[in-house]
């Protein structure tokens, strides 16, 4: 047997986890020194309470899982006698995966019989969100671990992902994002375009000002990079700004027609805390990132 | 020379004290990372001066006594980063009498493992990264001399490259304190290596009470940094298994409970070095497993307060900086969240003589200096300035609105590096705005009764209104403010709530974003930025 594993920086809820059959590895966040694991230490996210804390000022830190924490998730299905899927964010975004690593390479030792994989998302949130579910469909369509591993293999390079911020503050303290101007603050007004790049980080790929502008930016790159989006699963997350989102993907319906299904998912506070509230962004199927 | 042994060991770790000491308060000068209080230098020179004093007669034994003893004198960030160091160092000799190359070169890399297992978040940019860039690139040298210049040379050059790394380094100007504390060291110990003659001069150690300005911390005071918190615990067998102890519950705790965590256990001691507002809890928590050996709490908004800068390590001369010119609280604070170095205070009623913006380009000390005015006035007060200064490339944008000031400056990007490109951005973008000010009419002019308001665009009456709010949205029409992408308003420092006003912009400009802002700004009642 296969027992697929995803995590909370996916955007990946309880509820649809259960629909495919992941389990869940919490990727935890601090508030005023308070741990807080998401769906562990609460059943539904509030994200407008936590989203107006940040608003109120709030600054939360993310702290990385341990080598013990992994084994806890893992051990028990390799003891059972099942293999592993996990598919999670970016490697290049954190060093997590080494402790994971760890624990694989002593659970491997342990249980010489069984494998581990993964499919790294190269992403957060929503990109990550998008690839977990078409992963999960396939496996529902029927589709070979095999079959799976070798579609993330073209594919994952193929989803691109589309955001802009509304305050820089939240990206800067966390240093995630390369090619911010050198001293581009708080820009009232003007929002930086963000994307995933292949190698799974964030970039910083120009500014507008204004929302409209803002927005028309994030539909452009649709039409430029779009491929064959409409029979993939598209989708606009946001933190905690649905009105903003909605205006997406108004534009998004204007510009391409409404015969495929947009979804809207709001980021997980873990993943929130590196944005802030108020941004939006898109996921698509591209011709490349 | 082609071995190190125990005795030429401990000569050279006083080598790397004595060299610290000398560079000490330089070092404390340079810290701003992860908090600025300006105490790395010392306490990267007590955490080695602790290990002076140990003994042994072989390498390893020398070596590991030196790290038992800096473990028990390790203090602050670095100070204990520095101390896993050197316990990496006698983990990679341990058993060994005498060190070659070969020796030496593994034991280093195991103090580069070490260092950075201790950190619970490693941040690059910092003192771990000077110390492993210096070992990879001294790895691969023919003898243990050149591995003491090249490790010297590549730390040098690694800790020039911090403030690339480390954003907060680039903006304060200088680079990484930690790692400089362990080049002077590294130094002193190649200089003993050399043969020469070790002078550790016994010092007064600054106590924490002598160095620190009480009065930093009132009783109005926000504890901003919180407490740098520091224990040796001693694991107790009444309390925990020994054997089966797993510290990582501890230090999973730990690093949800505070900031800039550094742990390791060393046998049944386990060392904490933690940034927190709580200490009282972080002390309560931990004491369930063992039994305090000793304890230093320090409030870290406390800054020590001294001025040494190494001129080679002052980095303070940045390449590019800001001096904008505003009026009003939140102006001011806008202007500083946007990245410029000095707001000078000045505006309509306010002309700020010459002599301000020389002593701001002094405190800027950048290579090339961006000035933005907010008045023609002030702009010409501003070049006439910039031709008497000689100490940097003055470069004035001709703003002559607040508006044309903020949009250069939030149009400044120094990425090409070139001074000519970055100007013609900043004025061109300057030259795209569109800025209004309502204002209360002083005296009857034309149509305008005295005690109206009036909105003003260049030095023309374009429109009024009985209050400000009638005067902003009609000013906004006569600018044609849905031709812009943002229509930006800045509400004065006695301008009540400007009520449906924004909303009756947003409504009539839906293809613009409006934003309010608090300006603070004195004279006018709105000032309405258009881009």
């Amino acid at each position: 047997m296969l027992t697929l594993f995803t995590d909370t920086d996916t955007d990946i809820t309880p509820a649809i986890a259960k629909e495919y059959g992941y389990r869940l590895i919490s990727m935890p966040y601090s508030v005023d020194a308070k741990t807080v694991y998401p769906y562990v230490d609460f059943d539904e996210f509030d994200s407008r309470k936590f989203y107006d804390l940040l608003r109120s000022g709030v600054l939360p830190t993310t702290s990385a899982i341990s080598t013990e924490r992994y084994m806890e998730y893992f051990e028990p299905e390799f003891a059972a006698g099942n293999d592993i899927l996990y598919v999670h964010f970016s490697r290049a975004m954190t060093n997590t995966f080494d402790a994971m690593d760890h624990a694989v390479a002593q659970l491997k030792a342990k249980y010489p019989g069984r494998s581990f994989h993964e499919i790294d998302t190269k992403g957060i949130t929503t990109i990550s969100y998008t690839i977990a579910r078409e992963v999960g469909d396939l496996f529902k369509a029927g589709k070979s671990l095999t079959e799976v591993l070798e579609w993330a293999g073209n594919e994952v390079d193929r989803f691109a992902m589309y955001f802009f911020a509304d305050d820089l503050k939240f990206f800067r303290r966390s240093g995630r994002v390369s090619g911010l101007a050198a001293t581009m603050g708080t820009l009232i007004g003007i929002r930086p375009i963000i994307y995933m790049s292949a190698e799974g980080k964030m970039v910083s790929c120009g500014k507008e000002k204004g929302r409209i502008k803002a927005m028309e930016h994030l539909v452009q790159q649709v039409a430029d990079l779009g491929d064959d989006f409409r029979s993939h699963r598209f989708v606009i997350g946001h933190t905690d700004a649905p009105e903003l989102a909605r205006e997406v993907g108004n534009l998004i319906r204007e510009r391409f027609g409404d015969n495929f299904p947009i979804e809207y998912v709001v980021t997980n506070p873990t993943a929130g805390s590196h944005a802030g509230p108020n941004g939006v962004g898109v996921c698509f199927h591209a011709k490349h990132r | 020379m082609d071995r190190i042994d125990a005795h030429l060991f401990l000569d050279m770790v006083r080598g790397g004290a004595a060299r610290l000491g000398t560079g000490r308060k330089a070092v404390n000068d340079l810290n701003v990372f992860p908090i600025p209080d300006g105490d790395t230098g010392d306490n990267m020179y007590m955490t080695i001066f602790s290990g002076c004093k140990a003994a042994g007669n072989f390498l390893g034994e020398a070596a590991r006594n030196v790290s038992d003893a800096m473990l028990m004198g390790a203090r602050g960030n670095s100070g204990v980063i520095l101390s896993r160091i050197f316990a990496g160092f006698a983990k990679g000799v341990e058993g060994v009498s005498e060190a070659g190359l070969e020796e030496f070169s593994k034991a280093m890399q195991s103090g580069v493992r070490e260092s950075y297992l201790a950190v619970s978040e490693p941040v690059e940019g910092t003192i771990l990264t000077v110390f492993r860039e210096g070992v990879d690139a001294a790895s691969g040298s023919n003898t243990l001399g050149e591995y003491l210049d090249r490790l010297v040379t590549a730390m040098e050059q690694s800790l020039e490259h911090t403030p690339e790394l480390l954003d907060v380094l680039k903006k304060a100007g200088v680079v990484d304190s930690g790692g400089a504390g362990l080049l002077y060291i590294i130094e002193g110990m190649r200089a003993v290596f050399n043969g020469e003659a070790v002078q550790l001069i016994e010092e007064s150690l600054p106590n924490a009470s002598q160095a620190v300005d009480i009065s930093a911390f009132t009783e109005d005071s926000v504890l901003e940094f919180g407490y740098c918190t520091e224990f040796l615990l001693r694991m107790q067998r009444s309390k925990v298994d020994l054997d089966s102890f797993d510290e990582t519950v501890m230090s999973e705790w730990l690093a949800s409970h505070g900031e800039s965590l550094v742990f390791f256990r060393d046998g049944s001691i386990i060392k904490v070095h933690v940034h927190t507002h709580t200490p009282g809890d972080i002390l309560n928590h931990c004491q369930q497993y063992g039994e305090y050996l000793t304890v230093k709490i320090e409030n870290m908004t406390l800054q020590h307060h001294e001025n040494h800068m190494d001129e080679r390590f002052r980095k303070s001369r940045k390449a590019y900086g800001v001096v904008a010119v505003a009026s009003g609280e939140g102006l001011v604070e806008t202007f500083k969240e946007l990245g410029a170095d000095q707001v000078i205070e000045g505006g309509q009623t306010m002309n700020p003589p010459v002599q301000s913006f020389l002593d701001a380009f002094d405190r800027v000390n950048a290579d090339t200096v961006f000035v933005l005015p907010d008045n023609s006035n002030i702009l010409l007060t501003a070049r006439q300035a910039a031709g008497m200064y000689k100490g940097s490339d003055i470069r004035v944008i001709p703003c002559k609105t607040l508006g044309e000031g903020y949009y250069a400056l939030a149009n400044l990007d120094t990425e090409s590096g070139n001074p000519d490109e970055i100007e013609a951005v900043m004025t061109e973008a300057a030259g795209e705005v569109v800025t209004g000010l309502v204002s209360r009419a002083i005296r009857d002019s034309g149509d305008v009764r005295e005690g109206e308001f009036v909105g003003i665009s260049g030095k023309e009456i374009v429109s009024s209104g009985e209050s400000p709010e009638n005067a902003l949205v009609s000013l906004a029409g006569a600018l044609d403010a849905g031709s812009h992408d943002v229509i930006l308003v800045f509400q004065g420092s006695g301008t009540a709530e400007p009520g449906q006003a924004v909303e009756a912009l947003a409504r009539q400009y839906p293809r613009s974003e409006v934003i309010l802002k608090p300006g603070g700004q004195p004279v006018y009642e709105y000032i309405i930025v258009l881009f």
